[in-house]
């Protein structure tokens, strides 16, 4: 059964300080060599979407250069493509403050994209899930709205999430917005089924009743009023939701966790990304590497340790990277020590510096920057 | 109507079974053998065609073309998926009057005049595929006009004890070519061909109707349709290419080139980012390299799991090496696993193959001065657990 994927750029901004800064959310670098759009990107490609929308509301340059022709991940064809919808302006709505209100701009991609089921979805989550067996769900369940789900523990005391979802044998017992959560209850992932033509008539309830929020307005009230039938859709594998930065930065380092990679890079269902026809990564003869992912057309001469390199990454002699997230162009210089540390695209760590943050609060240095 | 046409085309002579690579090309072709981590030979020249401004490239196949094919696919890596032009590949095919494989490399280019006449071009760019290298041909073809030649070759300077292995090019000191030696025991210079021309393609459409037409001949450039363009006195110069270049057809200078990339001294910058060498990407997470893991002076590709000790060698994309694994000098081609406490020691490893638990392959140079030679483990093999493939056995 085909179904259509919208996916939402920028709900989290606000939230991820300095990196979104020059980006949308959407194409914030992730584990290595990805931007997070890659993950929902490639798990709609490979569940079989010909036509996706991005809903982009700022800052989206770096997304279309990121996603290109959509090549990388065969969404190029006459009946495979990737649409770009930027806000939604006809003098009433300009830029959107919600989710809900946001889905506005895709009413014209939604008539013509061909399908009967609708897949919407944040940015914000990495994980490897085959979307097909959560429509096959949906459909024998009947109701209106599948939500898709996964159980966790907090990792830190008061985290809380953006739906979560009290539940008893199936049976809904309530459902919260930005509430604080344990593994006895279901946290929403954001990803959403429903059909095409219910989602088509509730753009257009939202917009003449003053609707914003997709879970306020639209989930939370439904179950409340009974008018809504749910449907829950459990995800069991591992999922790593960036919704601020330390959630961000831990779950980079989560990638170093064996189970969590196989989880999620899957050989017969690969996460694309765009191809920069880097070299293999050499590593010197006075080299000390571990428990570290590193990706491809870096030079390492130093020491790195629990960390994530990106492409293109020059650790010199004497440097020593601990447990940090380096992203792609950066150099750290000779004798330089790093630790608990995010570092944008092209940032350079002269010789002999030290940067150490902390594990519940890492140093981010912001893109281009010389240290 | 504006006539479409293009200055100058490149034809690719891929066709070759590479017999030297023995267990290497079983299953492929030469060109699609892997080189360097993440590339496959063929990389190179197309590379270079893009990098040089060429954008028509014709690739011509004929041993085992299926793996080459499905890697060149629509030449999109390269960024030759072009409306007018790009890559195209052209097996040899039915005539309505008589069918034949390509007889030799002159032939060959022979059988495929009415692609070259489709793009009308003004020079024609010969190459193989079976060479690493970067080079830039618009200044080989600049040098070429500027002399105005029929032909241009492209020479390398070889150490003069080395010269009886080449084919040797005598030439003036302007560059102009006055005689061809193949092998030739007391050489006149050090030139040797790099089996790269550039024709104007008028003379050599003319060349290769005569030579086809000739029942004696080999249908081959270097034997035939060179020494008849030199006797009839056509310009002909040698182009001295100064730039790092080897011939990987047999398996120590295959596993010579991969050393080069690792060594320092050799000019083989593979991360100019103004001449990129592109290749097929196959969408791999980065490489992990595990507390256990100890990598110097080697290059990891993507997809990898190091959990061994890795020391000199090329690890290439898809490869595992679990604990206590030693891999030293030693090329792995990609998606192969050697597991725990196996040993690799100066080899190579084909695609897709399993060493398992504790087996050896190779030997130390010291260990055996005698009968020392490199040991090579073709594609989708299995060692089983213990077993020992020595210095010198190809498998």
């Amino acid at each position: 059964m085909k179904m259509i994927g919208i996916i939402f750029s920028d709900i989290y901004n606000s939230e991820m300080g300095e990196l979104t800064k020059q980006r949308t959310l959407a194409s914030v670098p992730f584990g290595g060599r990805y931007r997070l759009v890659d993950f929902v990107l490639s798990n709609m490609a490979n569940s079989g979407f010909e036509s996706i929308g991005i809903i982009t509301r700022y800052n989206y340059q770096s997304l279309m250069d990121n996603l290109g022709s959509c090549e990388e991940w065969d969404l190029n064809r006459k009946n495979g493509r990737v649409f770009i919808l930027p806000p939604f302006g006809t003098g009433q709505t300009s830029v959107s403050h919600g989710n809900l209100q946001a889905l506005a701009g895709a009413q014209m991609f939604l008539e013509r994209a061909k399908g009967e089921y609708v897949l919407i979805s944040n940015a914000n989550i990495v994980c490897n899930i085959d979307y097909q067996r959560a429509l096959d769900d949906h459909i024998k369940s009947g109701a209106e709205l599948t939500i898709i789900c996964d159980r966790e523990n907090p990792i830190y005391e008061d985290e809380r999430r953006s739906l979560v979802i009290e539940e008893k044998d199936g049976e809904i017992k309530d459902v919260t917005i930005q509430d604080t959560y344990d593994d006895t209850k279901l946290c929403g992932m954001g990803m959403y089924i429903m059909k095409k033509s219910y989602l088509q008539k509730l753009i257009k309830y939202a917009q003449v009743h003053g609707l914003y929020h997709f879970e306020r307005d639209f989930v939370l009230h439904g179950f409340r009023t009974g008018e809504l039938s749910i449907n829950l859709y459990e995800f069991k594998k591992s999922t790593l939701r960036s919704s601020d930065l330390l959630s961000y930065y831990n779950n980079n380092l989560r990638l170093l966790e064996e189970s969590v990679r196989q989880d999620i890079f899957i050989p017969n269902r690969p996460i694309y990304t765009k191809v920069r026809d880097e070299v293999p990564t050499y590593y010197a003869q006075n080299a000390v590497s571990s428990n570290s992912l590193i990706a491809d057309g870096c030079t390492i001469n130093g020491t790195v340790e629990d960390s994530v390199l990106f492409r293109d990454i020059q650790v010199e002699e004497g440097a020593e990277v601990h447990k940090s997230v380096v992203m792609q162009g950066a150099s750290i210089g000779k004798g330089s020590k790093i630790e608990y540390c995010i570092i944008d695209k092209d940032v350079t760590i002269t010789e002999g510096r030290t940067l150490i943050g902390a594990p519940t609060a890492p140093i981010v240095i912001q893109k281009g920057q010389k240290i | 109507m504006l006539e479409r046409r293009k200055e100058c085309i490149a034809m690719l002579l891929a066709g070759g079974q590479g017999s030297r690579l023995k267990v290497l090309t079983s299953d492929v072709a030469k060109p699609a053998v892997s080189f360097g981590g993440k590339y496959r030979i063929i990389d190179f020249p197309l590379s270079n065609c893009v990098n040089s401004g060429i954008d028509t490239v014709g690739i011509l196949t004929q041993y085992k073309p299926l793996e080459l094919n499905s890697y060149v696919g629509n030449g999109q890596p390269w960024g030759l998926n072009r409306n007018f032009g790009g890559v195209s590949i052209l097996p040899p095919y039915a005539q309505a009057d008589k069918s034949e494989w390509y007889k030799g490399t002159a032939n060959a280019i022979y059988q495929n005049i009415h692609f070259i006449d489709m793009y009308n071009p003004e020079y024609v760019l010969i190459l193989s595929g079976d060479h690493i290298y970067k080079m830039d041909y618009s200044k080989m073809l600049a040098f070429h006009k500027e002399r105005n030649a029929d032909c241009t070759i492209a020479v390398y300077d070889v150490p003069w004890e080395e010269t009886s292995r080449f084919g040797i090019v005598n030439a003036n000191p302007d560059g102009m070519i006055y005689e061809f030696e193949e092998k030739p025991k007391n050489a006149k210079s050090n030139h040797a061909s790099m089996g790269i021309y550039i024709f104007n393609w008028k003379v050599l459409r003319k060349y290769l109707t005569e030579d086809e037409a000739d029942p004696n001949s080999s249908n081959d450039f270097g034997k035939n349709i060179l020494p008849n363009m030199l006797h009839d006195e056509q310009r002909l110069f040698a182009y001295v290419f100064d730039g790092y270049w080897k011939d990987v057809g047999t398996l120590d200078s295959l596993w010579e080139a991969n050393m080069d990339i690792i060594n320092p001294k050799v000019p083989l910058e593979l991360k100019d980012p103004d001449f990129r060498i592109y290749a097929r990407n196959y969408a791999k997470a980065p490489s992990y390299i595990d507390p256990k893991a100890s990598v110097k002076n080697s290059m990891v590709s993507e997809g990898c799991v190091i959990r061994g000790t890795v020391e000199n060698s090329i690890i290439s994309a898809g490869c595992v090496v679990e604990e206590g694994a030693v891999v030293k000098n030693t090329v792995i081609m990609p998606e192969s696993r050697v597991e725990k406490d196996a040993k690799i020691i100066y080899a190579i490893i084909g695609e897709n193959t399993v060493v398992h638990e504790n087996a050896e392959v190779g030997k130390e140079p010291a260990e055996c001065p005698a009968v020392w030679g490199l040991s090579v483990v073709g594609s989708h093999r299995v060692i089983e657990e213990g077993q020992v493939i020595g210095p010198k056995e190809v498998v």
